[in-house]
């Protein structure tokens, strides 16, 4: 450590390894230090601006700010610190924007103040620029947990000016009360039918076009350094009212008209809410929009489907309050749960996640290096009980950090009370303990290489492996709700989004280990409990395995099911796997499908080397192929993923050939 | 009877997941085929009693499925055969939603009601029908590949002693 020994040699060590950081920044030597977030153009002067802050801020947290334990549990490979660059300064992850309240009562961005909108268009447009300002204030996602709810209000208020100049244009006037016009108003339409159909028309529209704006800034403001866009989600599906179904219906048209020249949107990633009574059987108000939003995954690769009904979300569900639905923050993030009573999403999010490398543990224990016939179990979790220490030390440590910022640090955050409670504290006072009703999670990767390096099979393999694989997520579970009793803290297990990491383990373990086959010899390893991407499984029977697994995640989990084929000519394929899902319990999913297009012509679909449409190649013409990574969507996978997340790609099986 | 394919779960070759078959042979050759190799009879594996309970046991224990596909070559080109798979799928796994793609019309199948294919055909729920004609290739057409082929509702054609095409049961 370069504090305790000041020595000539450890500052010129500490020299050297700050400038070699600089010149692999400026020159893009390495790409994958570039390509750590797909979102980020690492190339650009701005990403390069924004990575050496970043890099500059990661060697600093290790050598001067974090607990030595926690910084070797890095070295040696077997613990991930996420978003070390903002480990130092106390940034929290990510939030549920309140935008019931922030519209209702308008808000300030710190530059000016901004009246309660009186239209569905001027709301939409408002949402954007809540969702740009909070996202300055922290580093991770920012979600809208209830959009349909939040936006309802501004279609009435839409609907009313509409009919009101109505009632004028068609002299339909005749006394009627304000608190009457309301779009479900049966008698309306009936005494005024011009005013009715013209005002139903025009909100319709409006409320199309707020939408349209909504997603074309969400996919067009880079407001975070290095050009990227804010990390956007926003969920749905379940406000009942014909406010709400308009907004639901208005977003997924416009996402399935896609952006200026029809590519498909990457933001926000959308959520539909699926919940049993009210969008599941045709019977369902919102089954319906249920349908359209199949149709627009099928097109799009989002909405992905948020679960309601899993056990582990419906026993917070409260059917008067739309917060109470578990809803994500895209990549997966939950935080409903709070054991200090706020069991809703708006108002609080993940605070900070470290990960657990169990494939290095499992190697040390297992078979895979040949030194013994039998996994060591009580050895494996012994070493998992001190690295989970060790992580959980981690996250401590720096909610300490996070806890001692000053509320003017996350300004508007805080000013506006998007975090709850924030609004109640001076600018120069700690947030102190408002920050303990959001979430600290200890996530973990690789259970299939775990497996496999402990048993010589994974988990979708072998009966028993699974048997395993299920008893160590549940062992670091109860680890997590055991700590949260003895700290009064949230700390929960997250079946970590890797994408940054996905390589990052595996190459220092192959460096180290060597090539083990199953193990170490692919350029990733297997997010969270996935069934390894290259193994090949029916779809009902990965659904069915994972499963399990969701319910004993409860910082968040996802799955999904890689379909080939053009996804958008078969419904009922689509349907029937998400219901599936559903059916067993998975908590959040979604199902990948490629979506090629032609540069040239514009033709989207499924395209080899060839486009099918305009006979272009791939050769003369570039074509763009969208895929999904840990949950988001970019641009095109081959110049925006890292190489281990490229190869992970490449290897995925498609569940239906 | 030979086995040139199989795919226990696809979404290309009929509505919903469907497991699809394919038999080896087929005398139609079409020009512009996308697998002249499936013509001959010996193309690919046996598909011997063993691998066909294989394979109706994945159909009978896959949940997600909304039936199967048989394809080609062309399955009416051993068309007793397929009929026999047919009833010990069935009487295993109950009766499976079946599609099977032929280059015969429906017309030539059903003018022989003696004939084994249209046992064959009386066995399956949606007919793809007609050679596959590369001048009328159509790669926005849903689960064919000409504009000349039809996807007929069988049960309803047959009785109703007409044509009935087959409409989706979802559309978007």
């Amino acid at each position: 450590m370069a504090l305790l020994q000041p020595t000539y040699e450890a500052n010129e060590h500490l020299l050297r390894e700050m400038i070699a950081v600089g010149e692999d920044i400026i020159d893009s030597k390495d790409l994958d230090l570039i390509r750590e977030n797909a979102n980020l153009n690492g190339e650009s002067f701005s990403g390069k601006m924004s990575k050496l802050g970043s890099e500059y801020a990661k060697w600093y947290a290790k050598h001067f700010i974090m607990p030595k334990s926690v910084v070797r549990a890095i070295e040696d490979n077997y613990v991930y610190v996420h978003d070390l660059d903002q480990y130092a300064i106390g940034t929290t992850n990510c939030i549920f924007i309140p935008f019931d309240k922030l519209l209702g009562g308008g808000f300030n961005t710190g530059n000016g103040s901004v009246r309660p909108p009186n239209s569905i268009m001027t709301a939409m447009a408002l949402v954007a620029i809540i969702f740009q300002s909070q996202q300055n204030a922290q580093y991770g996602g920012v979600s809208a947990s209830k959009i349909d709810h939040d936006l309802a209000p501004y279609v009435a208020k839409s609907f009313s000016k509409y009919f009101r100049k109505g009632l004028a244009y068609f002299e339909e006037e005749d006394g009627v009360q304000p608190e009457d016009i309301r779009m479900s108003n049966f008698e309306l339409q009936l005494r005024y039918p011009k005013s009715y159909r013209y005002a139903l028309k025009e909100t319709e529209i409006e409320t199309l076009q707020g939408a349209e704006s909504l997603i074309h800034n969400l996919n067009t403001m880079s407001s975070r350094a290095g050009g990227q866009i804010p990390f956007t989600s926003i969920n749905y599906g379940t406000c009942t009212s014909p406010e709400g179904q308009m907004v639901i219906d208005a977003l997924l048209t416009t996402t399935m008209q896609g952006l200026g020249s029809g590519e498909t949107p990457i933001f926000p990633i959308q959520i539909f809410k699926c919940k049993q009574g009210v969008n599941q059987s045709p019977k369902d108000p919102n089954y319906a929009l249920f349908l359209k939003a199949a149709e627009c995954s099928a097109k799009r690769l989002y909405p992905n489907f948020a679960n309601l009904d899993a056990p582990l979300n419906l026993q917070y569900y409260n059917p008067s309050d739309p917060d109470s639905e578990f809803a994500t923050m895209g990549c997966r993030t939950r935080v409903l749960s709070d054991r200090f009573g706020r069991n809703k999403l708006s108002g609080k999010g993940n605070l900070s996640f470290n990960t657990l490398n169990l494939v290095k543990l499992g190697i040390e224990y297992g078979t895979a290096l040949g030194k013994r016939k039998k996994a060591d179990e009580q050895g494996f979790y012994h070493a998992l009980d001190h690295y989970l220490d060790i992580a959980l030390d981690g996250l401590l440590h720096r909610f300490d950090i996070q806890r001692r910022q000053k509320a003017k640090a996350s300004d508007f955050m805080m000013r506006e009370g998007v975090w709850e409670g924030g609004e109640q504290l001076a600018p120069d006072e700690p947030v102190g303990d408002l920050l303990k009703h959001g979430s600290l999670s200890l996530g973990f990767i690789g259970v299939a290489e775990c497996m496999k390096a402990l048993y010589g099979r994974h988990h979708g393999e072998d009966e028993q492996v699974y048997g395993k694989a299920l008893q160590l997520i549940s062992y670091m579970r109860a680890y997590c709700d055991r700590k949260s009793d003895e700290l009064d803290l949230n700390i929960t297990l997250f079946a970590t989004p890797a994408e940054g990491l996905s390589g990052k383990f595996t190459k220092r373990d192959r460096q180290y280990y060597g090539s083990l086959p199953g193990i170490t010899d692919r350029e990733y390893y297997t997010n969270s409990f996935h069934i390894p991407v290259y193994y090949e499984i029916q779809a009902a029977r990965k659904i069915e395995l994972e499963a399990r697994f969701h319910d004993l995640c409860n910082a968040g989990a996802i799955s999904y099911i890689e379909l080939n084929g053009n996804a958008r000519s078969n419904p009922a394929a689509f349907l029937s796997i998400v219901q599936y899902a559903l059916s067993q319990q998975v908590s959040y999913f979604s199902i990948n499908h490629p979506i090629d297009r032609c540069s040239a012509c514009g033709y989207e679909g499924i395209i080899g080397s060839i486009c099918p449409s305009c006979g272009s190649h791939e050769e003369d013409v570039h074509i763009r192929r969208l895929r999904r990574v840990t949950g988001y969507l970019t641009g095109d996978f081959q110049t925006r993923f890292n190489s281990a997340k490229q190869a992970e790609v490449r290897d995925r099986v498609k569940h239906t050939p | 009877m030979n086995l040139c394919g199989y795919y226990p779960e696809s979404i290309n070759e009929g509505e919903g997941l469907r497991a699809s078959i394919f038999i080896s042979g087929c005398r139609h050759r079409c020009k512009g085929c996308f697998s002249p190799a499936t013509w001959n009879f010996n193309y690919g594996e046996p598909f011997t009693l063993q691998r066909q309970n294989e394979i109706i046991s994945e159909i009978a224990g896959n949940p997600l499925l909304s039936g199967i596909s048989l394809l080609g070559g062309d399955p009416f080109f051993s068309a007793a055969e397929v009929g026999s798979f047919l009833d010990r799928l069935y009487e295993q796994a109950g009766e499976v939603n079946t599609w099977i793609y032929t280059g015969y019309t429906y017309e030539e199948l059903t003018a022989d009601p003696l004939a084994a294919e249209y046992a064959l055909l009386r066995r399956c729920h949606v007919l793809v029908d007609g050679r596959f004609e590369e001048t009328l290739r159509d790669t926005s057409l849903r689960y064919c590949g000409s504009s000349n082929q039809r996807l007929i509702d069988i049960p309803a054609s047959l009785a109703s002693g007409q044509v009935v095409l087959w409409q989706p049961a979802i559309t978007f």
